[in-house]
């Protein structure tokens, strides 16, 4: 390739043709145009007419000009310009190494990467090299394919959601020692991590090494802690460079559903720093709605945190049953609970009627022994919905019979009467302590102070269930607190008091870890391995390189501790964990994690991502050729006058071919509406189907006719509407056909419809398909009328009973056939209180007109007549048919006489009613 | 376009929109010819002119009695004279004629048909005869005429430029010849000259395309004729304008000074200008130029 300022050419030999334009222009200007022949009768006139000077007419020297242009452009196209030509980089004929780091650092610039990978295939390709790939996030032996089939694969390779380990960069570098020589190049995400100069090392042993990485910042967040009230939000970020603000977005689903950013907030890192945080401060039902956090403009697993129970407080709904001892705030059964609970949770006080219908999480009832049963049966449908109770025993428990002989279903245990006090002054044995937790329990792996002891409890009797009840035992093997599942809920009740009179649990610090275990409270200082000790978590959702969440299907469990404290890997991919109720999100970055740039030794070349593509220009410059040899057709003919007249017209056949075909959709506003108003008309709706439409036309010009014959109505020919554009005021009646393809009509269309049902207008809806649906959603055009009605303002409807004035508008009528015959056809319900009136034929229906009519019977088609008048439809058979089509016009002229009188012809049936009782 | 059929429903239109035209004969005498109007009023010569006192020499048969009943004196009933005139078309039919500068226009010699066509039903609705000339079809009436001419109207003449047909004129008719007059003079002359010596009188109806009036040609042009007997070559075409123009205006001064020695009328007409203007012309020259009304 040769390159002149910055083109490069791959024919450059092609440019010496370039040397001809000069003779090329004599011959051009030497030559004159070629005549023209034209039939002219006047020639007669002309013989002997000699021109006054024997030289034609030379050619312009500006159509010279553009045909010269046009051949540069040809000879330069043919040529091969190339605009930023790209030397070959690394050069070499041998395997080709790429490796990438494939960590969540670079998915945000996974395109351009994947592009510049690219870009190094269709070189790896020119220089007929075979390329293998190494990702050292999960790290597999490369094969050395052809570059042609490596760009296959390149579609496969995304970005994981963690940082290559120690282990997998040793794999790496085991792997890389057993391939032979190769050259390398080496995608960076831009983070160090610990061994990528050990990885270098073993690369550069085997050959050449380039790195690509891109020059832009690596940001991060870490997860979000809830601290007085606000959420606080760090980003972090590799290089402390300068001053730079990101927005932080809270996504969460909105009320309907969809996913959506709640809030937005701003972080600003200072110049020289890498973290910057903010707060953000949200009502709580929007807190519980958020389930991630993202860095606006970044899409990497890294830059995104996920929301779990630390966000979420729960309501907890506190009830006590001794609320009259003032002053004695210590000895108030709620105190330790309102103490343990109130960092991480929201209480609600009052009473149980007025707790309840605020739904809360949680319900606390110390020593509260019997419920009303207005209170019992609400209390165990919240349960069973979801809710937990949490009782806690007392004088008043130990004092009731309450579950004493049959289990309360607020209790999970029967009671023995009276509990027990050991350790006390009149009693032998010293105050309990503790027995381990068993691994079922929810409290399994917390660590019992030495100081919590029991002095008294209530007992629970036993039962074939206590065993499986018991998650906290006293070391006599006694229940301590007990569980029982009721519905999606459960019952809990410590056998102890809520205050430290039977016991010291609530002064420890175990009561608090025990409330945060059941998810009575959600702690608000992140994860700690060794609270999580013992416990196995399942992965609900995991989010990929790019932070998109996933479902995580049969991925197995992760040990509590890891879930704190390991990094991020293929075991333990982050996302939401649950156990039983409770959600903990692992994030990528952790609140002490930092971010470090990757630096490279000098002799390794550094490239950045963004390479300025190659242009061939090559067609564009033929592009142009033709276009001006397009141009100079056009002026040749205008200058030997071959275009006289048509000059216009061809400019606007050139312009048309240019601008390509635009709209002529713009249809003067006042001639539709002098068209529709001049003379009473009947509309239908365009479906956009052009057979149904064609129908529709016939027909309701079809229907017209008769009117015209037959009635004094004189309609013009009918118009067909389009919902989108048209004005429907002017119509008192709409035809719409259902199409199961037809488009969904937009919001202002919808809009525009109801008021045009609103202010009289009606609607006559034709399935077609001949009721077969029943107006369920069993046919296509009947679901596709759910689907298109659903947002009309309609009345409830009824079938069209026997006495509704559609009936005896103009003809007496009882069947509605139109190519079909079904019977029902569904019309706006009669008022409730409507009663035939003694002595009266009819009930007196419907003060206005029906908004809508439907029904299933292909009336337009039963109406449908040729421009000549005759029927374009066959209706059924013979004589009966013809008497079919017959009804059919009948329903039609009922239906407009329905909408042009209203009720009239129901008052005027009643006339001879009236006279007659005039008469007596 | 061309077909008899089309030609004639044409004319029909044209000429339902002129009240009905009676040629005038200034010679009575000779190219009168009886009860050529009884087809449409009773009788040959029957209709009622006026009564006059009977004079001297009125034969006693003649004097009408009911009228000299009413009074001392005796009145003869006269009757109105009735006569047709004989019309004979000539529509150029050369190659020349079938030229239409744009696809818009019509080409001339289909506007020489129509005007020619569209006169003669005007005229055998007045009761006149109606013929080519030449021997081909003579001038006779009825509404079979009309088919007859339309037919003949429509055949095409493989010459360029095609000389008037001055035989077999009827003495003392009237004649009318469109044409775009762009061949030999001569022909024309010797046509009017022949025609004016028996006694007949006419029209010319000059038909010119608008380009063959506005030479709008620029550049190197070869022009043919339309029969591609004739060709000029020009190497600027504008360059001839002026002098094509000056050549067209002596034409038209021959054909008008033609015209007054022969006492007819010259008429130019433009395929861009409406039939029904060239057909008014025609009516008015036809009929109130030649002295007194219908």
């Amino acid at each position: 390739m040769t390159v002149f300022g910055g083109i490069g050419f791959t024919a450059p030999w092609m440019l010496l043709a370039l040397l001809a334009l000069p003779i090329l222009w004599l011959i051009l200007r030497a030559v004159p145009p070629a005549p023209i022949r034209r039939r002219f009768p006047g020639v007669a006139l002309l013989l002997g007419l000699s021109d006054a000077e024997s030289v034609s007419d030379r050619t312009p020297w500006w159509l010279l000009f553009l045909r010269m242009l046009a051949v540069a452009a040809l000879i330069i196209g043919l040529a091969g310009p190339i605009l930023n030509p790209q030397e070959e980089q690394t050069q070499g004929t041998g395997p080709l190494l790429i490796v990438l780091d494939g960590s969540w650092a670079g998915a945000t610039r996974w395109p351009q990467q994947t592009e510049a990978l690219e870009a190094q295939l269709t070189r790896a390709a020119r220089a007929g090299r075979t390329v293998g790939f190494l990702t050292l996030t999960r790290p597999e032996a490369p094969a050395f394919q052809s570059a042609d089939a490596g760009r296959s694969r390149l579609a496969g390779f995304k970005p994981a959601p963690w940082q290559p380990a120690p282990t997998d960069i040793d794999r790496a570098i085991e792997i890389t020692n057993t391939l032979g020589g190769f050259d390398t190049v080496w995608f960076s995400d831009g983070l160090a991590y610990d061994g990528r100069d050990a990885m270098l090392e073993a690369l550069q042993n085997q050959g050449s090494v380039e790195v690509y990485q891109t020059g832009a910042d690596v940001l991060a967040m870490a997860p979000a802690t809830y601290e007085d009230g606000a959420i606080t939000l760090t980003v972090k970020r590799a290089l402390p460079t300068a001053e730079r603000a990101v927005t932080i977005n809270a996504q969460g689903r909105d009320p309907a559903g969809n996913m959506r950013t709640l809030a937005s907030v701003p972080a600003t890192f200072e110049a020289g720093s890498t973290q910057a945080t903010a707060a953000l401060s949200l009502p709580a039902e929007l807190r519980a709605r958020i389930t991630r956090f993202d860095i606006a403009g970044q899409r990497s697993a890294g830059a995104t945190t996920l929301v779990d129970d630390a966000l979420r407080r729960r309501e907890v709904g506190l009830i006590a049953g001794r609320e009259n001892r003032e002053g004695l705030e210590l000895l108030s059964p709620l105190h330790y609970i309102e103490q343990a609970l109130a960092p991480a949770a929201d209480l609600i006080d009052g009473a149980l009627g007025d707790v309840l219908p605020a739904n809360p999480d949680v319900i606390v009832l110390a020593d509260i022994a019997t419920l009303s049963e207005a209170e019992q049966a609400p209390l165990l449908d919240w349960i069973e919905a979801g809710g937990m109770l949490v009782r806690f025993a007392g004088p008043r428990i130990a004092a009731s019979d309450i579950s004493r002989d049959t289990e309360d279903p607020l209790m999970p245990v029967r009671l023995r009467s009276g509990g027990r006090s050991v350790g006390g002054a009149m009693s032998w044995g010293a105050p309990k302590t503790l027995d381990a937790f068993r691994e079922t329990s929810p409290f399994f792996g917390l660590e019992i102070p030495e100081d919590v002891t029991v002095s008294a409890q209530v007992v629970a009797q036993p039962d074939p269930t206590l065993s499986d009840r018991v998650i906290a035992a006293l070391s006599d093997g006694t229940p301590l607190v007990t569980r029982k599942q009721l519905g999606q809920g459960q019952i809990i009740l410590f056998h102890v008091t809520a205050t430290a009179e039977w016991s010291t649990l609530p002064l420890s610090g175990l009561f608090v870890q025990m409330m945060e275990r059941l998810a009575i409270s959600s702690s608000s200082a992140g994860i700690e391995a060794s609270e999580l000790q013992g416990t196995t978590w399942t992965p609900l959702r995991v989010m990929d390189g790019f932070g998109t969440l996933s479902d995580a299907g049969t991925l197995p469990g992760v040990d509590g501790a890891d879930l704190a404290d390991a990094p991020a890997g293929p075991n333990l991919q982050p996302g939401v964990y649950a156990s039983g109720e409770r959600r903990i999100a692992r994030n990528v970055v952790v609140a002490d994690t930092t971010l470090g740039p990757a630096t490279w030794p000098a002799d390794v070349p550094v490239r950045g991502l963004d390479v300025v593509d190659e242009r061939p220009l090559a067609g564009w410059l033929l592009s142009l050729s033709i276009l001006l040899l397009l141009a100079d057709v056009v002026a040749s003919l205008s200058l030997s006058g071959r275009l006289l007249k048509h000059s216009n017209a061809a400019g606007l056949i050139l312009a048309a071919l240019i601008y390509g075909p635009t709209q002529a959709d713009a249809q003067a506003d006042d001639s539709f509406a002098l068209n529709a108003t001049a003379e009473m008309t009947l509309a239908y709706v365009v479906t956009g189907n052009a057979s149904v439409d064609e129908m529709s036309d016939a027909g309701l010009r079809g229907l017209s006719d008769t009117l015209y014959f037959r009635t004094s109505v004189e309609p013009a020919n009918p118009i067909g509407v389009n919902l989108e554009r048209d004005e429907l005021a002017f119509f008192p009646m709409l035809y719409w056909p259902i199409t199961p393809e037809q488009p969904r009509p937009s919001d202002a269309a919808y809009t525009k419809l109801n008021t045009y049902l609103r202010s009289g207008g009606m609607i006559l809806f034709d399935t077609r398909d001949a009721n077969i649906a029943g107006f369920g959603a069993a046919s296509p055009n009947g679901r596709k009328l759910q689907d298109l009605a659903a947002p009309l303002d309609i009345p409830p409807l009824e079938p069209l009973p026997a006495d509704h004035v559609l009936t005896r508008t103009f003809y007496l009528l009882q069947d509605f056939p139109g190519r079909h015959s079904g019977r029902d056809l569904w019309v706006e319900a009669s008022a409730p209180d409507a009663e035939q009136v003694e002595g009266m034929p009819f009930r007196n229906l419907n003060d206005g007109v029906s908004p809508v009519v439907i029904g299933g019977n292909d009336w337009a088609a039963a109406w449908a007549v040729s421009p000549n008048g005759a029927p374009m439809v066959p209706i059924g058979r013979g004589f009966a048919g013809e008497r079919q089509r017959e009804l059919a016009y009948r329903f039609g002229v009922n239906l407009v006489m329905h909408v042009l009188t209203g009720n009239y012809k129901s008052d005027q049936v009643h006339v001879p009613a009236l006279l007659d009782r005039l008469g007596q | 376009m061309n077909s008899p059929e089309t030609l004639r429903i044409r004319s029909e239109e044209q000429a339902a929109r002129l009240p009905a035209l009676l040629a005038r004969a200034e010679h009575l005498a000779g190219a009168v010819l009886l009860g050529a109007h009884g087809r449409r009023r009773a009788g040959v010569g029957d209709d009622f002119w006026q009564y006059r006192p009977a004079q001297v020499g009125d034969s006693r048969r003649s004097i009408d009695h009911r009228r000299s009943a009413m009074g001392d004196h005796e009145f003869v009933r006269e009757r109105e004279w009735q006569i047709a005139q004989s019309v004979m078309l000539w529509v150029d039919q050369g190659a020349s004629m079938r030229f239409a500068s744009t696809a818009a226009l019509d080409q001339k010699a289909d506007r020489a048909r129509l005007l020619g066509l569209a006169l003669a039903v005007l005229l055998r609705r007045g009761g006149e005869r109606v013929g080519l000339t030449g021997s081909a079809l003579p001038p006779r009436s009825g509404r079979p005429q009309i088919l007859r001419l339309a037919e003949a109207l429509c055949q095409d003449d493989a010459a360029d430029y095609a000389p008037p047909e001055h035989r077999a004129m009827i003495p003392q008719a009237r004649a009318v010849f469109i044409s775009d007059f762009m061949g030999d003079l001569a022909g024309v002359a010797t046509a009017l000259t022949k025609a004016a010596d028996r006694g007949v009188r006419g029209v010319l109806l000059h038909v010119l395309d608008p380009s063959e009036e506005a030479f709008p040609f620029t550049g190197r042009t070869i022009f043919e004729s339309v029969g591609g007997t004739l060709r000029h070559e020009t190497l600027k075409a504008n360059d001839l304008k002026h002098r094509y123009l000056e050549r067209l205006a002596e034409r038209k001064a021959e054909l008008q000074q033609l015209c007054a020695l022969t006492g007819w009328q010259y008429g130019l007409h433009h395929t861009d200008s409406t039939a029904q203007s060239a057909l008014l012309w025609l009516y008015g020259a036809l009929d109130t130029r030649s002295g007194g009304a219908a």
